[in-house]
């Protein structure tokens, strides 16, 4: 096949497609062999509700070059590169001559092959800043998922829609819906692109959008899908800074709150504690939601002890603070000794559960305050920790050696700096 | 064990750079830097092509290569510093280009660029350090802003920016190193995040924020060369991500680069925050000669 001579008609034939369907909302690259598959299956399965026909272009030569089917498109990979060049090619002739349409249809092409060219998004932005409109902002967030939905870690795709949300935010009276839109978004993505960063980052940068009654929500609602993914530590993350908001924003916003507050946060801190024990217990040896126990420990220490955590003040002076924390390390050394027992089968899991259970404490020994963690050490030996970590993984014994010296000495932070 | 393929990596390298009608060349196109005076714009930044716009990625990346080859006074150092030293917001951060989208490896990129050029001077170097440790996470790690996500290549970026301005006192190494030193699974290779497989590139950005903080012997050294090892192609050259995988340029200058931070014998010795060969760094920033 001639490309050169071929390429004059595929972009236009591919902007076509776009055009005429512009609920499409899924895009993949399709090896030529698979569309006979493809076809296969369209021809046996029953019409879908909306009644839509399968599309199918084909080149001279009748190799399939496009698949379209209810909104979802396919791209054999035979056209890419051809189609690639024709459309920058296009796009930096319109660029040129500064034609809005052509550089949003041309561009729109190009990142719908390569979403990671960079220049491409730069030019939607250029003309999105001259038209000033919402709506055009507005269609940005449904075009970028589109690209998302063949390139889902893709960066510019997820750069593109903070700038337009930054773009419209105080401009637009339906945010705070934009903003749950986002958030549901990302979850969707990463159900099928585990353990996103970039998707998940999104969400985290959206927190600071959230009121406080939406960042309570966000936190209920994301539970059962953290409870199904546990191994993907980017939620358990997310949760993080939710609560770390919710913290934040009722210390700065109200001074002179009442207790009643506090007492929420108070809930909201065990609950997760007990949460998290409750998914350690059901899924074994689980880094993620141990990571996620250092975090929440560290937390509720600092709020029994230090008060550091910005709570109002007269918290500290808890009178049953001394007999809560005393609790609350009995429990964790409880759970210690339930997580630390490796069956004689020797299971991964198990290993692994021993070991996290294990590092767990060595944190827990370094983050209580010397004046409080005396009473503890002497229950937790770090030898017998030390012990554990080296029967339940051998092989990483060097890094043992240095977490438990580690943790044995004290303020050992404070001395070097 | 197995040994470093070296030369059959060098022609893997040569390999890759004559493909320029792959797929994944042709849509790679906007990270192939070639020609150098046609990628660089009005503005003293570098696109990653001819026709691309320019960003802080390439920028840097044009400045390494003219460094490795000693060429960088074919430069306008001048104009090319103001554009990096441009990209300074207020709060000391860096955006990566004129859109705006800030990050810790903007940072890092910005510091390590103008370390390179001689001219630090040209940023606020103190805001840009706060900036950097207001990135820090509870575990000790580092994300993209403040309250990011840890990850090993956000955390290399930051302690690379805090070692080359000399900051490094300002970070809890311990904490920092317990996180790190975790990364290490059975196999011995590391990884960059809680719960994700090992792979070679982590080598670098894991090894190297071990090695500037001084906490290296926390994790098992001899296990991480032999896991990179088994990740080479003999026959064909070139290193994966994980032994069996398909290889790439990109983990195959990471594996090096690892077992170069590793001390593997015949390897030349690669400076940790730079990520440029030590005789290179010593030329520029220490004016010794070769």
């Amino acid at each position: 096949m001639d490309e050169e001579a071929n390429a004059g008609g595929l972009l236009s034939q591919f902007e076509q497609i776009l055009e005429s369907d512009p609920a499409i909302d899924e895009i993949g690259f399709v090896h030529p062999s698979q569309f006979v598959n493809l076809n296969e299956q369209a021809r046996h399965s029953v019409p879908s509700s909306s009644g839509s026909v399968c599309n199918v272009l084909c080149s001279a030569e009748g190799n399939t070059m496009f698949w379209n089917r209810d909104h979802k498109l396919g791209i054999s990979t035979e056209v890419l590169i051809p189609l690639y060049r024709e459309a920058k090619h296009a796009l930096m002739a319109a660029n040129r001559t500064g034609i809005e349409s052509e550089i949003m249809n041309h561009s729109r092409a190009a990142l719908l092959i390569s979403s990671d060219f960079g220049t491409a998004w730069h030019s939607r932005k250029i003309v999105l800043l001259k038209k000033h409109k919402l709506s055009t902002f507005l269609e940005e967030l449904i075009f970028s998922v589109l690209v998302l939905s063949y390139a889902p870690k893709c960066e510019h795709a997820w750069s593109h829609r903070r700038w337009v949300i930054k773009s419209i935010a105080g401009k637009c009276s339906t945010l705070q819906e934009i903003v749950t839109k986002e958030s549901e978004l990302v979850e969707k993505i990463a159900e099928r692109s585990k353990m996103n960063y970039r998707a998940w980052y999104h969400r985290c940068w959206l927190v600071s959008y959230m009121t406080t009654e939406q960042s309570l929500h966000e936190l209920k609602r994301s539970r059962k899908w953290a409870g199904l993914h546990v191994a993907d530590h980017s939620c358990f993350h997310y949760r993080r800074q939710l609560m770390l908001s919710i913290l934040e924003d009722r210390c700065c916003k109200q001074e002179n709150v009442s207790s009643s507050y506090s007492v929420k946060i108070n809930q909201l801190w065990k609950e997760e504690l007990d949460w998290d024990e409750m998914l350690i217990k059901r899924y074994i040896g689980r880094e993620a939601l141990w990571l996620h126990r250092r975090f929440l420990s560290l937390f509720w220490i600092k709020h029994f002890l230090t008060g550091h955590t910005g709570l109002p003040s007269h918290w500290k002076h808890k009178t049953s603070m001394n007999n809560d924390f005393g609790i609350f390390v009995d429990h964790e050394l409880n759970l210690l000794q339930s997580c630390s027992i490796i069956p004689d089968n020797n299971f991964d899991d198990y290993q692994a559960q021993a070991t996290y259970s294990a590092t767990y404490m060595l944190w827990l020994i370094k983050q209580i305050p010397d004046s409080s963690g005396f009473e503890f050490r002497e229950k937790l030996r770090t030898e017998n920790l030390k012990a554990l970590l080296n029967k339940a993984c051998s092989e990483m014994s060097s890094t043992w050696d240095s977490l438990v010296a580690y943790a044995e000495t004290s303020d050992h932070y404070a001395k070097e700096s | 064990m197995v040994e470093l393929a070296a030369r059959k990596h060098v022609q893997f390298i040569l390999s890759k750079a004559k493909e320029k009608n792959s797929y994944e060349s042709v849509l790679m196109e906007h990270i192939r830097m070639n020609g150098h005076t046609g990628c660089q714009h009005d503005s003293g930044g570098f696109g990653g092509n001819i026709g691309h716009d320019p960003h802080i990625l390439y920028t840097l990346s044009a400045v390494q290569v003219l460094a490795l080859f000693n060429k960088v006074d074919v430069l306008d150092v001048e104009k090319v510093a103001n554009y990096v030293a441009g990209l300074q917001n207020e709060d000391g951060s860096f955006s990566g280009d004129m859109w705006g989208e800030v990050d810790t490896r903007f940072s890092y990129i910005a510091i390590c660029c103008l370390a390179l050029l001689h001219h630090l001077d040209k940023i606020n170097v103190e805001k840009a350090v706060d900036y950097i440790l207001s990135c820090k996470n509870h575990d000790g790690g580092f994300g993209c802003t403040p309250g990011g996500e840890s990850h090993a290549g956000q955390i290399f970026c930051c302690v690379g920016a805090l070692a080359i301005t000399g900051s490094l006192h300002r970070i809890d190494k311990d904490l920092l190193g317990w996180w790190l030193c975790e990364r290490q699974v059975k196999s011995g290779g590391l990884n960059g995040r809680p719960e994700k497989l090992p792979d070679v590139c982590y080598s670098w950005w894991v090894l190297s924020s071990l090695i500037m903080i001084d906490r290296v012997h926390w994790i098992d050294k001899e296990k991480l060369v032999k896991f990179i090892l088994d990740c080479q192609d003999i026959e064909n050259g070139g290193i994966s991500d994980r032994p069996d995988d398909a290889c790439d340029a990109y983990h195959t200058y990471f594996g090096v680069a690892g077992l170069s931070l590793l001390e593997y014998p015949g390897v030349k010795p690669i400076d940790p925050a730079y990520a440029l060969p030590v005789d290179v760094v010593n030329r520029i920033i220490l004016g010794i000669k070769a």
